[in-house]
């Protein structure tokens, strides 16, 4: 038997082992690969290219209310809307400034 | 939906079980048989075609689409194959089952079949990697170069490791062959 005749043998032989595995056993590894599955291994790099991610994505609706929110306090502000409602309850600046900041009377300690 | 292995590794490697049941179901019936043929027995066969899976799963957010992911596959099968230390028992004759393609035997002669059997068992008597080689190339019918990249090694290396294996199948059914 010469080197090419060989070869034919080896090949047709090994061509007819090659049946494919019988599905039941492709089933059972299935079955097995079906459970819970282990932690994946995160290379290093790509938690430090999180935390090195200065693309930040802004929550746009927070923002939005954010913005609202600073408005409508400046608003009240510039209008005195504060001041009148503080008048109407009998509340001034000068009342609140003597309660807050006036000295004790035995030890002249400041609050 | 793109549903190439390379899509279906990107969603795995962010963790998509999912796409990772569909990537076993694509290819751990070729896994298997490819375990199989190295290691002769079936029940290492599955082991090893499982521990494949699960490997491909943790090392997901790793991989490099480098290489078809079918042969990445292929070479993480061998080097399991390989790395068993016990060499596992070729599996018996009886044991293989009917011969998928029973035509070209159909006519031939008793001797005929007799001497591939024997090539069977010379063929599970081979040095590991020698026996890698040739189910690679004469059973998955892979380039040398796809044989190097899985056995990682040159082509030149592969070629060695096939022309001893053949050297040692003929030297082990000289007495079949020669009396022919």
């Amino acid at each position: 038997m010469n080197k090419n005749d060989f070869d034919k043998l080896l090949s047709g032989a090994m061509k007819r082992l090659a049946k494919p595995a019988d599905d039941a056993a492709v089933d059972r590894v299935l079955k097995r690969l079906g459970g819970p599955l282990p932690r994946q291994h995160r290379p290093v790099g790509q938690i430090l290219g999180v935390l090195l991610d200065w693309q930040f994505a802004p929550a746009w609706p927070r923002m939005a209310a954010l913005a609202a929110s600073l408005a409508f306090g400046f608003a009240i502000g510039i209008s005195g809307i504060d001041r009148t409602i503080d008048r109407s309850q009998g509340v001034s600046s000068a009342d609140s400034g003597a309660l807050v900041f006036e000295p004790e009377s035995l030890t002249g300690g400041r609050p | 939906m793109d549903d190439s292995d390379e899509a279906l590794m990107g969603r795995v490697a962010h963790g998509d079980e999912r796409a990772f049941r569909e990537l076993s179901r694509r290819h751990v019936p070729a896994m298997l048989g490819l375990a199989r043929r190295i290691l002769g027995n079936a029940a290492d066969a599955e082991d090893v075609a499982q521990e494949a899976m699960l490997r491909l799963w943790r090392q997901a957010p790793r991989w490099q689409p480098l290489a078809a992911l079918r042969t990445w596959l292929s070479r993480v099968v061998v080097n399991l194959c390989l790395d068993r230390k016990r060499k596992a028992p070729w599996v018996e004759l009886e044991a293989a089952g009917e011969i998928t393609d029973p035509a070209p035997l159909a006519g031939e002669s008793a001797e005929a079949a007799e001497r591939e059997q024997r090539l069977t068992v010379a063929i599970a008597d081979l040095p590991e990697r020698q026996r890698a080689a040739i189910v690679l190339s004469y059973t998955e019918g892979m380039s040398n170069a796809q044989v190097a990249e899985i056995l990682d090694t040159t082509v030149s290396a592969v070629e060695t490791l096939l022309v001893r294996g053949k050297q040692n199948l003929r030297r082990a059914l000289a007495d079949v062959i020669d009396g022919e």
